[in-house]
């Protein structure tokens, strides 16, 4: 009696576990009448605006509900680069930039949303800004929309500047910014801001800006455009690199090995640096509302050493995965998403008032009159820093792979970058010598190419 | 209820099974964990199998292209891979001196818990805590609120005795990890230690003291030896876990040289970027036969469990 009654109890446990297992199947088919669509986004504070807005200024009138996946930028790319070229079918929507758009586009991951745009007059695909388009597209097809631009740039103190009796140049050099920085530093206040996190769009980025105007490339490149041979050896790139290193060992910022974006931002928005070379986006958010520096910041282009312009140029846009069974819902988000009518109402509801809604990415916006008013300090600059980008000629010498400033634009450049970055971010954090950083990169990157 | 059987001369026969069983009886005992092996079977053995084979291939997605057989050039590359000679490296150190640290420290205060004081319930509730948090949360505390530059508990205090501030997790990232994992297993530890404390025999220790022994030397002579079970399983039980590490790497420096041990490096060579899933596929066979190698070395030669439970 009592083992019948035991077997029981245990089959039963055995059934309800089984039961609670296949329950639980919310993805698409629940949430409103239109049903739902799933987006991967990236976690910048803008990113973060529409994800709260949606549910009042997309669902409400379409609905269509939006399930979000916000996510930082590592996390979001492995994640996406997953889903897409490895045929992950979990989203509708991913966020990409230029980096991967032609990439993805070239191999057919992603859908071609020339049709999508031509055809839906709302969404005005002529108001993009040439430069962020064209950066999105490969062979004149647009194969992500952007919903942020950015270049880089120089933001300062005026009034430290001021207080030192120093001014900053109209198109400063590195070498006076260099020079502004080391005599500007103080224990309390650091000279300047540079990223120093390891990742090829982390430290990456901003020292690659500073290779190229410096004369250095990663690689060389054959006359068909393909990889030749590793660069990282020759004295270009190790000037390059020692003179970001010494900078910030000089005058840089506290934990500069672990500083991406976030963290220059608050020891910026704190006083606690008296420079920041970084994304133009970032002058949004000194100039909001709830900033404590707002209206103390000048804005200078990047600084240049051997060319021009040295300006990255980036954007970060919605493209549709091909798996994607719902292309049509996909593009309606897209088109709300990234279209002049979101930008017209964030305005008055993101918590950092006009000049936190997403620049960069229309014409539109810089005739919006509030935004003018609000924006006035930067939104030229981020104009001109966007369209002067050297995308196609970034430096001194012929770059492998499509076009890029602040990256090269192959496949490979992600995993050689992310390796190469970690071993700088160490000389950076003085624990590995700046000869055996280098030697470690051109080891990895010989690896690419023929 | 057995049939007898009229035994033959000289030898004997045991009984069958009773007629109202189809099967013997040691079938009847493994049937019911033959679904529980299936099912470990199906997701560790065929995924390890498959494993195997994406070894002997050079797949890799980004730039897509077609997988194909390459037989062990993919171990080959691996001898001549400085980077995962030093991610075997990290992985010992950030295996051995925490288990060990987090092993010493847990026994001293898992002595001091041993005796009844005031508050004794609330202190062992706070001291268990570190164990319970998330290790992405452990990390981001240590990262941003101790050892941060300019936020940082540990460099506020420096600096009010005078000194520089240290840049932790930029400088020195193999010890700064290590401490947080310290700070997260010594509960674990101390809770291990506490039940062989408590389960150690009163009347022997009486008698040694009876005999005029000393604190120290009962603690060195008796105490000791009646732990080593428990210390062994404390060892045991860290080490399997911290192999695997890879939450606070993620969070406090996300890799680089002195902070990547065997599995981030696997993953930075597969969806973290490398996007080369044969040549990742092959670093992790080496690890698991290294693992299989070390514990069976480690659990039949130098351990007393499974001695004690022959004997038992």
């Amino acid at each position: 009696m009592r083992r019948t009654v035991g077997a029981t109890l245990i089959a039963a446990l055995f059934v309800g576990l089984g039961v609670a297992g296949c329950g639980d199947d919310d993805d698409s088919g629940g949430g409103g009448s239109g049903g739902s669509i799933n987006v991967a986004m990236v976690d910048n504070p803008q990113m973060k605006d529409i994800a709260k807005l949606t549910p009042s200024l997309f669902t409400k009138k379409s609905g269509i509900k939006v399930n979000y996946t916000v996510l930082d930028e590592g996390t979001l790319r492995e994640v996406t680069t997953r889903d897409v070229a490895a045929g992950g079918r979990q989203f509708d929507v991913v966020m990409i930039g230029p980096f991967e758009a032609p990439q993805f586009g070239q191999n057919g991951f992603i859908t071609d949303l020339t049709k999508f745009s031509a055809s839906d007059s709302a969404y005005q695909v002529d108001d993009i800004i040439p430069a962020v388009r064209n950066a999105l597209s490969l062979d004149g097809k647009l194969y992500a929309a952007p919903f942020y631009g950015e270049s880089s740039f120089l933001m300062y103190r005026k009034d430290v500047l001021q207080k030192a009796g120093l001014t900053m140049p109209a198109q400063p050099t590195w070498a006076q910014v260099a020079d502004i920085a080391r005599k500007v530093n103080t224990p309390e206040m650091a000279g300047i801001c540079l990223r120093g996190k390891p990742g090829w769009g982390d430290l990456g980025a901003s020292f690659t800006t500073v290779l190229n105007t410096m004369g250095g490339t990663w690689w060389s490149a054959k006359p068909d455009g393909s990889v030749d041979t590793a660069m990282v050896d020759q004295p270009e790139f190790k000037n390059a690199l020692q003179f970001y290193v010494d900078l910030i060992k000089d005058a840089g910022e506290k934990d500069a090995a672990g500083a991406s974006f976030n963290e220059c931002l608050s020891q910026y928005k704190d006083g606690k640096v008296a420079m920041w070379y970084d994304a133009t986006v970032a002058a949004g958010l000194l100039e909001a509302d709830d900033s404590a520096v707002k209206g103390k910041n000048g804005y200078a282009p990047a600084p240049v050493d051997k060319t021009q312009a040295s300006g990255w140029l980036w954007s970060w846009a919605l493209a549709i995965p091909s798996t994607s069974t719902q292309a049509d819902k996909a593009w309606k988000f897209i088109s709300f998403a990234t279209g002049p009518q979101y930008l017209k109402e964030a305005g008055t509801k993101v918590p950092g008032g006009w000049a936190a809604i997403p620049p960069g990415t229309r014409k539109s916006t810089y005739q919006i009159p509030q935004y003018k008013k609000a924006a006035a300090a930067f939104a030229q600059p981020t104009l001109d820093s966007i369209s002067a980008a050297p995308i196609d000629n970034p430096g001194t010498t012929k770059r492998p792979g499509l076009p890029g400033v602040q990256y090269v634009g192959i496949p490979e450049f992600q995993d050689v970058g992310n390796q190469c970055t970690q071993q700088f971010s160490a000389v950076i954090a003085g624990r590995t010598p700046i000869d055996t950083a280098l030697s470690n990169c051109q080891d990895v990157a010989s690896g690419v190419g023929g | 209820m057995t049939t007898t059987v009229r035994p033959r001369i000289g030898r004997v026969i045991p009984p069958k099974a009773g007629r109202d069983s189809l099967l013997s009886e040691s079938w009847r005992r493994r049937l019911p964990l033959l679904p529980a092996l299936l099912f470990m079977i199906l997701l560790t053995q065929v995924p390890f199998v498959m494993s195997v084979y994406y070894s002997l291939t050079d797949w890799k997605i980004v730039p897509p292209g077609p997988r194909e057989y390459v037989g062990l050039d993919n171990y080959q590359h691996l001898l001549h891979d400085h980077f995962f000679g030093s991610a075997i490296w990290v992985s010992i150190q950030l295996t051995v001196f925490p288990v060990i640290v987090s092993l010493v420290l847990g026994t001293a205060i898992a002595v001091l818990l041993d005796r009844k004081f005031f508050g004794r319930g609330v202190v062992r509730t706070m001291l268990i805590t570190p164990f319970l948090l998330t290790p992405v949360v452990i990390g981001l505390i240590w990262k941003n609120q101790m050892f941060h530059g300019l936020y940082g508990v540990i460099n506020w205090v420096i600096e009010k005795l005078g000194g520089t501030p240290v840049e932790f997790v930029s400088e020195h990232p193999t010890l700064s990890i290590a401490i947080t994992l310290v700070w997260q297993w010594t509960p674990f530890m101390m809770l291990i230690m506490l039940a062989g404390l408590q389960s150690m025999p009163q009347d022997v220790v009486e008698a040694a003291k009876v005999d005029g022994a000393a604190p120290f030397g009962i603690f060195r002579q008796l105490t000791l030896g009646h732990l080593r079970p428990y210390m062994e399983l404390g060892v045991l039980l860290g080490s399997i876990y911290l192999i695997q590490l890879y939450d606070q790497i993620a969070v406090m420096t996300g890799g680089g040289p002195g902070s990547t041990n065997v599995p981030y490096y696997v993953y930075q060579r597969s969806i973290g970027g490398g996007w080369e899933f044969g040549q990742a596929s092959s670093y992790s066979i080496v690890v698991v036969i290294a693992s299989i190698v070390i514990a069976t070395f480690a659990l039949r030669v130098l351990s007393g469990l499974l001695k004690g439970e022959a004997a038992a």
